[in-house]
Order: C-alpha cells, then sequence, then structure tokens
C-alpha cells in the first residue's frame, strides 16, 4: 500500500505566474517522457522482476516518482494561480485553458494526453532494465530543454533538483542492470529470461 | 509562508532527502555496512526534525491526523504559513 505524507519532496516556490512556461512544463506530467509514465512503468515492472535488489528498486524509485508528479502538478498550479484571461490569452494559454481551465491535466505540449502507449513493461528483466534506462535519459533531456526555455530562477532551481535525480536513478538502474547480468550466463545474458523461465540464474 | 514553516520545511526535506538517496544507494548495495551505519543516522535525524515540524505545522500523514487537524492549510502545492 502507499501512504500519503503532507509535504513536497523539494520546495516549490513560484512567486511570477507565467502561463508560457506552464504549457512547455506540462510535459513532464504527462508527455512522453514524463513522471506519471516513469511511475507508471517502474511500478508495473516490478512484479516481473526476479530478485530482491530489483524489486526494491523499482518499487523505490517508481515511489519516488510519485512525489515528482506532485512537484509537477505543484509548479503547474503555481505558475497558472491568479492568471487574467487577457495573460492567458497572451501567453498562448488559451488552447489548454478552454478544455481544463486552470486545472491540471496529464497531457504532452504539443496536446496529446498522457498514454499508457509511451511507456512498456515486458516481463523481460533485461528489456526492462535498458527501457527504464533509456527512460531517465529522455526525461533529462525533457528537463535541459526546460532549463533553455525557463527565465525564472524559482522554476528552474526546482527543474534542476528533477534533472538531477534522473542523472542519479539512472546510475542505480545501471548498477540494477550489473546485478542482474552477474546472475546471469556471462557468455550469453540472454539465454534465457529470469522473469519468466525456471532454473535462469541463480 | 511565514519564516519557521518555511525554515522547518526545509530542514526536514534536507533531511528526509539525504536518508532517501542513501537508501536508493543501498538497493544496489546492500552489502556496504557502512552505508547502513548512516543511514541509521540520518534516520535519527530525519525522525528528529519530523517530530520539530509536526509539532508546529501539524501531522504529516493521515494516520496521525483526522477530521480539521488533517485538513487545515495550506497542502504541500499551496503557498502560505502553517497555521494548523
Amino acid at each position: 500500500m502507499f501512504v500519503y505524507e503532507k509535504k513536497l519532496q523539494y520546495p516549490v516556490n513560484i512567486k511570477t505566474p507565467n502561463a508560457k512556461l506552464a504549457a512547455v512544463i506540462v510535459s513532464q506530467l504527462g508527455g512522453p517522457d514524463g513522471e506519471l509514465g516513469a511511475s507508471m512503468r517502474y511500478l508495473n515492472q516490478r512484479y516481473a522482476m526476479p530478485w530482491g535488489e530489483l524489486k526494491g528498486l523499482l518499487t523505490d524509485i517508481g515511489t519516488e516518482e510519485l512525489s515528482h508528479i506532485e512537484m509537477v502538478g505543484t509548479l503547474l498550479y503555481q505558475l497558472t494561480k491568479n492568471l487574467t484571461v487577457d495573460e492567458i490569452k497572451r501567453q498562448g494559454f488559451d488552447k489548454y485553458f478552454v478544455d481544463h481551465t486552470t486545472g491540471v491535466y496529464p497531457i504532452a505540449a504539443s496536446g496529446m494526453p498522457w498514454t499508457a502507449a509511451t511507456i512498456q513493461s515486458t516481463g523481460d528483466t533485461l528489456a526492462d532494465l535498458y527501457e527504464n534506462l533509456a527512460a531517465e535519459q529522455k526525461a533529462r533531456k525533457t528537463y535541459d530543454n526546460i532549463l533553455r526555455l525557463s527565465d525564472d530562477p524559482d522554476v528552474s532551481d526546482a527543474i534542476k533538483f528533477l534533472r538531477a535525480r534522473e542523472v542519479v536513478h539512472f546510475q542505480r538502474f545501471g548498477e540494477g542492470l550489473r546485478f542482474a547480468t552477474d546472475k546471469l550466463d556471462s557468455k550469453n545474458f540472454y539465454a534465457c529470461n529470469p522473469g519468466f523461465d525456471k532454473n535462469c540464474g541463480c | 509562508m511565514n519564516t519557521n514553516h518555511a525554515e522547518l520545511c526545509k530542514k526536514l526535506a534536507a533531511a528526509d532527502f539525504a536518508l532517501w538517496d542513501l537508501h536508493l544507494y543501498l538497493d544496489t548495495h546492500p552489502g556496504d555496512l557502512n552505508a547502513v551505519g548512516v543511514c541509521n543516522k540520518l534516520q535519527k535525524n530525519a525522525a528528529m526534525l519530523r517530530a520539530e515540524y509536526e509539532a508546529a505545522c501539524g501531522k504529516l500523514t493521515a494516520a496521525d491526523a483526522h477530521g480539521v487537524e488533517w485538513l487545515c492549510d495550506p497542502w504541500p502545492w499551496e503557498k502560505g504559513g502553517c497555521d494548523c
């Protein structure tokens, strides 16, 4: 089960509303490389993981991603609070506004709603771990692009924290992959799938 | 947000983060007993700061606060001091 803590993992305090920035940051909530996808990917993959080290890693990183969803939601909420209709129009937020007002909705910056089609849970230990390494780099890339677009130090501060977490998670998944291959036939890692085949790995 | 709330909040976030990051490290290095020892120390520090925060700003989990005590503002996405 999950227990909610009534606090953010890292403080978010936006002083100036900015709908233009919100319209791109929303991609890290509901976009192809966003935090919702990250969390769903790891929390669903973990059932097929054969060893405690990997079950723990996916549970823990998947749970941390839930707190990142909350941080991105907070950024969106604070960036769009108290905007006037005129500002919404001038800052190009009208296309989002017409369906969602200033509510937080998981969607990519392109307008594509969040879809499970952007994630995988293969039931294959190595395929899932390689997917996760790529996912962390893709999320890091989006945060780098948000930093290129952001001119608000309060936004950039929170985004830099989230970016750094992608780098750490990439490192941990690399160690998880190394752990998995150490358990397998060193001459052929792919001889069998430890998440499905019997007597595969020790 | 009053300074006390912001300060306590920041301190607790930092303490919890240090503990969490080392916890993740231990998922892939479970045999590092030195790191387990550091983790235990960080855990004590985080528990102390949590108690301090909760005494000033209200409980953090639904298991420890009910009704108005749980429902009081601000929620994590909102700005404002703790008046719980």
